[in-house]
């Protein structure tokens, strides 16, 4: 299949088929990306994005896949991911792959240091990496270890990484997933300027306005096929979601309000400081949350959101003044006694902080309720099994059974999973952060309508999101943090898109208008 | 529902075995890393009984079922310590002292055996629970807490017992310490308790099948019911090789019931699911309330009861406690959780696959003795074996992840 330039693609599919013992992942994917192109792949979660790059990269040899793929014309069989970056190909995948306890420019040169007299050319590695970091703008030093950086600047240390290989082809699964929106326009200007050279990508991520901005094509995958291929001038987003999920979502923020009843939970001048060092990181954080009400919590990268959610859990942070009281008790200090209290918390890292991945979907469950199960510490297995079926149905994980190993299902499945553990505490406060990061529109919107769910149950929701139209969208109120202090408080009409920025950026000197 | 697992039990034997049956066309799902260890273990003891037809010998194994009560005990307690993701280097030394002390209260002190084994199980737990609690509290790494208890354990040990042999008991006297590893169950009581265990296991696998049926839950009747039938010819073979010299050793009996605890424990309690979540994850474990401390404490609690037990059958065997009881078997109880498929970084390991790598490292252990082999080529082998274990173990679960 030749493009219309006349040119042969440079990395073509061929009616791929990939099973998992019994599952088919993909079952019949076809794709080109012609010279010099950015092209999107869009598709829910588990629709087989990841499945078909670890396919077309070489991470699922060649002979564990039906079809062909092709690159410049020639069929190709690797047999390893060295196989494709030989043949020009990289891949920034989901799961970073740097080693934290080393510096920027040591992982960027890992495995390929240059030497002198033998002796790894530390000087050389330095320069050369701060040559190609500012030659694309990316804003971090050379000599930074990577355990201290945040995790957009690793993500985008991933990309000068696969930069300074010279690739034809570079394939991004997510990138911007956890960058900040001055990150992302850095991704977006590389992206760019390297189709302007000739590099050709393959962009997934579940950021339409990202997809539009970039891309020249939009391919969608669904159930592990190829829907379409798609001109993205001649598109536009509601085409592309109605392909993606196969019906038309008309509403994405199906907020429903419900009436605020009594107060829940209560802060009052917090100020909290890292552990083990007195450099105070929340400033006089004050707020109220109701039942049934939705708090957003918003502010840029860094302002503390989700040390705030965190500090109240009980896992970060030593505090120097103020409280924290769900109906009016001292809230405990430790995440078990704050479960049995009432609050829980969903937190943004859920390979880090939310599952036991080699463990099974049941087994993750019911881990936060499993004292319910076991009132003399024997687990009744009948009643843990029913209840985890229930989740499973009403959270529509899909998993061929709750014995499914958590680590093999898709993002949005395993952000369920985490929900699903939380709820299943019965909790009187729920504390998202990032509760829709990095999964697909269908997920999204579940998630939400979960959200409603409890609302209207009169569970009270503080809500983290980076995202400002899902904060707008799904809070009743929103706090804006900026650097550690409330940048201001929003109700009703006042809630716009220019009130919040500007609140976030609030400078971080002088006072502070106290919360309404 | 008796009659039923009888009417199937019937049905199974009649059947030829490599004719498919007819009502399940499931594709045989054998996976060679299951059998692993087994076929091992059945190599490591055929070349045995090759050199030396001894090794076959119901006084042999008797001896090994002996052998192997120490160490399998030991090793199931290490597996408690290992799936949260820590270590214990301080068992060999730690189970030479509790022993020694036990030893020192009856014959020095004058205590009566029931009550110095009580004692000294309780100071154990004490010791073990507050080196549970310094590695979690002080966020020291255990191996580094456990190899100091290593070496305390030991200089305590000598010093308890005045770098001298402190018999069990006195004279040619016996008493609850003694006939740990001398006590062995008449024949027909053996039969019967042999008997009890092949229906109890019976009826635990069929309730299991039914159980998860009900459950709705992917159910393999036809392999649990396999791997019951195999492990009951097993148990009955086993007795009456054993009751052909003098019955069912004691502190086989003492094994069976650790091995229970254990299992059940790890498997069916909450504390054994928290265990499995700490070595799995243990800041997601924190974050879903599992209070991770408590465990790990608890965890180092349940390993003073192993070692006082596994102490008491250690000296019991050798008859007193001298300087060198219980030396390098923190490493031999490693390394059959390590053979028996345990991941030392936590998270992965069962009660079936210790017992099997304790087996192997007796069984390795009492053939080369029965061979008259020098201790250095004893060193060696075993050595060499661990590493294949482990290497063979890497290799296959990579085969089975490709697939």
């Amino acid at each position: 299949m030749a493009s219309p330039e006349g040119q042969k693609p440079v990395l073509e599919a061929r009616g791929l088929v990939k099973r998992f013992g019994q599952v088919l992942a993909l079952r019949g994917v076809d794709f080109d990306l012609r010279p010099a192109e950015v092209h999107a792949l869009c598709g829910e979660n588990g629709a087989g994005k990841s499945t078909l790059i670890k396919t077309l990269s070489g991470i699922w040899a060649h002979g564990t896949y039906e079809g062909e793929i092709l690159m410049g014309g020639q069929v190709q069989r690797f047999a390893a991911i060295a196989d494709s970056e030989r043949a020009g190909m990289s891949v920034i995948h989901q799961e970073l792959a740097l080693v934290p306890e080393m510096s920027v420019a040591e992982n960027i040169f890992l495995g390929h240091e240059p030497t002198r007299f033998g002796v790894v050319d530390h000087d050389r590695m330095l320069t050369e990496t701060d040559q190609l970091l500012s030659r694309w703008g990316i804003d971090v030093s050379a000599s930074a270890c990577v355990a201290d950086l945040g995790i957009g600047q690793r993500q985008l240390v991933e990309i000068a990484k696969a930069l300074r290989k010279d690739s034809k082809v570079l394939i991004l699964d997510e990138p911007s997933a956890a960058l900040t929106d001055k990150e992302v326009a850095v991704l977006l200007t590389i992206v760019k300027e390297l189709r302007s050279r000739g590099v050709s990508s393959v962009y997934i991520s579940h950021r339409l306005e990202e997809v539009f901005e970039l891309s020249d094509r939009i391919t969608v995958l669904r159930d592990g096929q190829t829907v379409i291929t798609l001109d993205t001038k001649n598109t536009d987003r509601a085409q592309v979601i109605a392909h993606m999920v196969g019906r038309e979502i008309d509403n994405l923020f199906p907020r429903r309000r419900s009436e605020p009843g009594q107060c829940l939970l209560s802060v009052k001048g917090l100020n909290v400081a890292e552990r083990g060092s007195e450099k105070i990181r929340l400033h006089d954080i004050s707020l109220e949350l109701h039942q049934g009400e939705v708090l957003g919590i918003g502010g840029l990268m860094g302002a503390g959101r989700s040390e705030l959610l965190m500090h109240m859990f009980g896992i970060w942070g030593d505090r120097k003044t103020g409280t924290v009281e769900l109906e009016k008790a001292p809230l405990a200090t430790s995440p078990a006694a704050c479960i049995e209290q009432g609050l829980v918390l969903v937190t943004e890292d859920r390979k880090r902080f939310g599952l036991v991945l080699e463990q099974t979907v049941g087994f993750n469950l019911s881990l936060s309720a499993i004292d319910e199960f076991s009132p003399r510490g024997y687990v009744d297995r009948d009643q843990e099994v029913k209840r985890n079926a229930e989740y499973v149905n009403s959270m529509r994980i899909k998993a061929s059974s709750q014995e499914t190993i958590a680590g093999t299902l898709s993002g949005g499945n395993q952000q369920k999973i985490v929900l699903g553990k939380a709820l299943m505490t019965k909790p009187k406060v729920v504390l998202l952060d990032e509760p829709t990061r990095g999964i697909d529109v269908g997920a999204k919107y579940e998630i939400y309508e979960l959200i409603n769910e409890l609302t209207s149950q009169g569970v009270a929701v503080l809500l983290v999101s980076s995202e400002l139209p899902e904060l707008i969208g799904m809070s009743d109120r929103i706090l804006m943090l900026a650097d550690g202090h409330i940048g201001g408080s929003f109700t009703g009409s006042e809630i716009t898109q220019e009130a919040l920025l500007a609140a976030a950026m609030r400078p971080s000197s002088g006072p502070r208008p106290e919360p309404a | 529902m008796t009659t039923q697992l009888a009417k199937e039990a019937t049905v199974s034997m009649t059947q030829d075995a490599n004719k498919p049956k007819g009502n399940a066309p499931k594709p045989a799902k054998v996976n060679l890393r299951d059998f692993s260890m087994l076929i091992a273990l059945v190599l490591i003891s055929a070349v045995f009984a090759v050199m030396d037809p001894a090794f076959l010998s119901s006084r042999n194994l008797s001896q090994l079922a002996i052998e192997l009560s120490a160490t399998a005990v030991l090793s199931l307690g290490m597996l408690l310590i290992i799936v949260p993701g820590h270590i214990d280097l301080s068992v060999g030394s730690g189970l030479g002292l509790v022993g020694g002390l036990a030893a020192v209260l009856i014959t020095g002190k004058g205590l009566s055996a029931p009550l110095a084994l009580i004692v000294s199980a309780l100071v154990s737990v004490c010791i073990y629970a507050g080196m549970g609690a310094i590695i979690v509290k002080e966020k020291i790494p255990s191996f580094i807490i456990t190899l100091g208890g290593l070496l305390v354990f030991k200089g305590v040990h000598w010093l308890v017992i005045n770098n001298s042999t402190i018999p069990v008991v006195t004279g040619g006297d016996q008493n609850v310490y003694s006939i740990l590893t001398t006590y062995y169950l008449p024949p027909a009581l053996g039969y019967v308790l042999a008997a009890v265990i092949v229906a109890a296991l019976g009826f635990a696998a069929f309730n299991n099948v039914k159980k998860r049926k009900a459950r709705k839950l992917e159910a393999d009747s036809e392999g649990a019911f396999l791997s019951w039938f195999l492990s009951a010819q097993l148990l009955v073979l086993f007795v009456i090789v054993l009751n052909q010299y003098r019955g069912l050793p004691l502190s086989l009996i003492v094994l069976g019931a650790t091995a229970f605890v254990i299992h059940v424990l790890s498997q069916h309690f909450r504390f054994g699911r928290y265990l499995y979540a700490i070595g799995g994850n243990e800041e997601a474990a924190l974050v879903s309330g599992v209070p991770t401390d408590k465990v790990v404490v608890l965890a180092y609690a349940v390993m003073g009861v192993i070692v006082a037990v596994s102490g008491f059958l250690q000296t019991a065997f050798a008859g007193a406690s001298t300087t060198t009881t219980g030396a390098l078997m923190e490493l031999d109880a490693i390394a059959a959780c390590v053979i028996g498929g345990t991941s030392l970084k936590g998270g992965r390991g069962t009660v079936v696959g210790v017992l099997f790598g304790a087996l192997i490292m007796c069984v390795l252990l009492n053939g080369m003795t029965l061979l008259a082999l020098s201790p250095e080529m004893k060193f060696i082998a075993r050595g060499v074996v661990l590493a294949l274990a482990v290497w063979m173990d890497v290799r296959l679960s990579r085969s089975t992840a490709r697939a």
